[in-house]
């Protein structure tokens, strides 16, 4: 698969503040991308970046292969964004903004496409009304449908579930993955929450301060064979020594008072409740994270 | 050879009075002056007055004895207050409301002319004293000085080729002073300007206007009305 | 090209449909009737004023109080609130987007930001000649419908100049694409700072600070101020009143031309410098 994005080191201080820190990645092209971290991460940031919106202090960045400072014009036209919340001329109808980001691609859209257009994405009958009297979650559909005006080959959607209805929300998801399964897509999906990258995404990204805390195939990162296992057990000095001449012994990460801290596979898991039930051994609560929930919860606390 | 005849009369009538008597001049004036009921003519007015930069201006002259008097043009001209040509012919033929006195002889272009000094007797037009230098061979008006009470001095120098059997002159050039017109850079909004030394602007300068009047046309009875109307 | 074109028809579009545009129009037409009314009822003795200091020396003949002397007034009375109107949209073109957001939609289409720059400062133009077009048609046509056509008599500092009726139509022609080449110096200043600052009454504040300041150094007779005077646009903002005076001091006329073309260069030079650069982080 050719590569969509490619970000190699990538950084940008703005003064003192180094809100990107040599960051690299690479979304294949196809891929739904998910691209995670708290809140004031760099994820804004980045993705202003690559949307040429921000210049990167130093590293680069191609698109299509190509490398978006000298080939910004040409890729763009390849590419269909959402950047936090959309924000469009409130004095103008809808179907009158998206005429005019229509124009600026040199598109001619007819009636009908304009009809499918706002159809695709929920605003079927509300297209000539002012953006003014728009809700939230009306300008994000709105900002979607702004996104996908030209067709673009690359889609960045930053945080666009935010404001969305339960029912927005599912309607969104399954038209990214139509997007992505059907015409062939690439998205780029930002988030801070880990429960909608891990439901659309096959590949991710986490960073935290602007650097990349974990990257990897979603199902690699979310895999059962090697969980942050919690057990937290009524004897601890008796459980310490039990467990020390077990087969998990080499599986403890650390033990502070009653709770032992293990990295193990799932099925290790009844096994090892067992053994410890054999030897009278209570268990007062156990609990399992796979390593981008481990990571994931540690960076949000922090 | 009505014109030729006039012209012989005339230079007989010159010899006919005493040149010492102002009364006798003024008498001979006003008897050129009453030939005229009415006149037309063309007139091209230029102006020089501190402060009013204008151009040159055509109009058409109006006049009826003794002051009913208009000059029409297409435009805006300034004329000052005592006006020499509505004034002059009316404050002479009132004889009742001045006293002459000879004051002496001068040369003006060339021609002896006495200097008559009209003392009003009543309150007329404001008037203080008016001098006229009348020309003692051919008695015409060649220059004036009228000062009244409210419009300061004004001068006026006369200048007859084709009419002067009418006393209607060819040009009157009229001086009168004058303080620089003004306008406050408020009131004028014309912000920006460099200052400038305006220590001599409250200074009296001489400002002049030259009447060049032709195609005069006497008598010609025209109506009323065309007194009324300002713009050619 | 063909991108720019479209992108200008966006931004015309959008001055066009943007209801802030209309209050100019208003304004002037507002300004330009009340006047007119005003003048209409007390003109002649509005007039005193200015004819009072040599009232008991000269009579002054004609039709003074005519079409050419409103606009006239009417022209110079504006000098300040033409600029507020002008920035009043062309600050808030760049800098108001910024500000909603929407400039990241403009910024992430296949146009180039100097093209968007340009774009916006050329509607800013357009709606820069449709206020004097307004303000024409009031402040001349409808005045000399009103109150007829004569001589212009043109109050100067120096004094007056009278300018004939049949010689002023060319004069007009000329002082208003002098005032046209001014308010576009008010207009790339507001494109500037609208490229500069993130919030859309900024740029307004600045660019009308900014003139009172320099109108203000303009009005007092100092030395010192005399020295400043040839460096400040708004100095060579009022040399439409140049075309009415007599003669005509084309060199100054020119000179000042030159320098109000310069004025609008480098603003627009600046503008696009900058938000070239410019990072997009609201």
């Amino acid at each position: 698969m050719s590569s969509a994005i490619l970000l190699e080191n990538v950084t940008k201080n703005f003064n003192d503040f180094t809100a990107v820190n040599e960051l690299s990645f690479e979304v294949k092209a196809g891929d739904i991308y998910g691209f995670l971290g708290p809140n004031g991460s760099g994820k804004s940031t980045t993705l202003r970046m690559i949307m040429a919106l921000i210049k990167p202090t130093s590293g680069s960045i191609r698109l299509f292969g190509q490398s978006l400072q000298e080939n910004r014009s040409e890729i763009m036209r390849k590419i269909g964004c959402i950047i936090e919340k959309p924000d469009f001329y409130g004095y103008l109808s809808a179907k009158e903004n998206m005429k005019l980001f229509a124009r600026a691609h040199l598109l001619t859209y007819t009636t009908k496409q304009y009809d499918d257009l706002f159809s695709l994405v929920g605003l079927k009958g509300r297209e000539l009304d002012k953006v003014k009297t728009f809700s939230h979650g009306m300008k994000q559909r709105l900002g979607l449908a702004q996104a996908l005006i030209h067709d673009p080959e690359l889609i960045i959607l930053d945080e666009p579930n935010t404001g969305l209805d339960p029912q927005g929300i599912i309607d969104l998801r399954n038209l990214i993955m139509t997007l992505n399964k059907e015409r062939g897509k690439t998205i780029l999906f930002s988030s801070h929450i880990l429960s909608e990258v891990q439901e659309i995404c096959s590949n991710m990204v986490v960073i935290n301060k602007g650097k990349v805390v974990v990257q990897g195939g979603v199902s690699d990162l979310l895999s059962h064979e090697n969980l942050t296992v919690k057990l937290e057990v009524v004897n601890p000095l008796t459980t310490a020594v039990v467990l020390r001449q077990s087969k998990w012994a080499g599986m403890i990460e650390s033990q502070e008072e009653k709770l032992f801290v293990f990295k193990m596979g799932k099925t290790e898991i009844p096994e090892m409740v067992d053994y410890l039930s054999q030897h009278q051994l209570g268990i007062e609560r156990i609990d399992y994270r796979n390593q981008l929930e481990d990571y994931f919860l540690k960076i949000t606390n922090a | 050879m009505k014109k030729i005849l006039v012209l012989v009369m005339s230079l007989f009538s010159v010899q006919a009075f005493a040149i010492d008597d102002p009364n006798a001049l003024i008498r001979e004036l006003n008897k050129r002056f009453s030939q005229v009921n009415d006149y037309t003519a063309h007139v091209r007015m230029t102006f020089d007055i501190p402060g009013v930069k204008m151009n040159t201006m055509n109009g058409k002259v109006f006049f009826k004895r003794p002051d009913r008097f208009r000059i029409r043009t297409k435009g805006i001209f300034f004329l000052p207050k005592q006006n020499p040509l509505q004034n002059m012919s009316a404050m002479l033929l009132d004889t009742s409301s001045y006293t002459s006195v000879m004051s002496g002889y001068e040369v003006v272009k060339g021609k002896k002319c006495a200097i008559v000094n009209i003392i009003p007797l009543k309150n007329v037009n404001d008037l203080i004293l008016g001098k006229f230098w009348i020309d003692i061979k051919n008695p015409l008006v060649l220059k004036t000085q009228i000062t009244t009470k409210n419009n300061g001095t004004i001068e006026t120098e006369n200048v007859y080729v084709a009419n002067s059997t009418f006393t209607l002159p060819d040009q009157i050039i009229i001086k009168l002073e004058t303080k620089k017109i003004k306008i406050s850079k408020m009131l004028a909004a014309d912000l920006n300007k460099k200052s400038k030394d305006t220590s001599k602007d409250n200074k009296l300068e001489t400002g002049t206007i030259v009447l060049s009047f032709s195609d005069y046309k006497i008598n010609t009875k025209f109506a009323d009305s065309e007194l009324e109307k300002t713009e050619e | 090209m063909k991108e720019f074109f479209a992108i200008l028809k966006n931004e015309l579009i959008k001055t066009i449909r943007r209801p802030r545009s209309y209050i100019g129009f208003a304004v002037i037409s507002f300004i330009c009737l009340m006047l007119q009314g005003a003048f209409y009822q007390d003109g002649r003795e509005l007039l005193t004023t200015v004819t009072a200091q040599f009232d008991n020396i000269f009579n002054v003949q004609g039709n003074i109080l005519n079409g050419n002397l409103i606009c006239f007034i009417v022209l110079q009375t504006l000098i300040v609130q033409m600029p507020l109107l002008v920035a009043f949209v062309t600050g808030d073109q760049i800098s108001g987007e910024t500000a909603s957001g929407s400039i990241r939609f403009l910024l992430t289409t296949p146009a180039s930001r100097t093209k968007i720059v340009v774009a916006k400062w050329l509607s800013g133009l357009v709606y820069t000649l449709l206020l004097l077009l307004v303000l024409g048609i009031f402040a001349l046509f409808v005045s000399r419908a009103i109150f007829g056509v004569g001589d212009l008599m043109a109050m100067n500092s120096e004094g007056l100049t009278i300018i004939r009726a049949d010689d002023i139509n060319w004069r007009w022609g000329y002082a208003f694409l002098i005032a046209f080449l001014s308010l576009s110096v008010v207009a790339s200043l507001s494109t500037m700072l609208s490229c500069i600052m993130d919030n859309s009454i900024t740029p307004i504040v600045t660019v009308m600070a900014t003139i009172i300041i320099f109108t203000i150094i303009g009005m007092f007779d100092m030395k010192s101020f005399d020295v400043i005077k040839p460096f400040l646009f708004t100095t060579h903002m009022i040399s439409w009143r140049s075309l009415f005076e007599d003669p005509l001091p084309v060199h100054d006329i020119l000179t000042s031309c030159a320098i109000l073309f310069l004025h609008v260069v480098i603003f627009l030079g600046v503008a696009i410098f900058y938000f070239k650069r410019k990072d997009i982080t609201n």
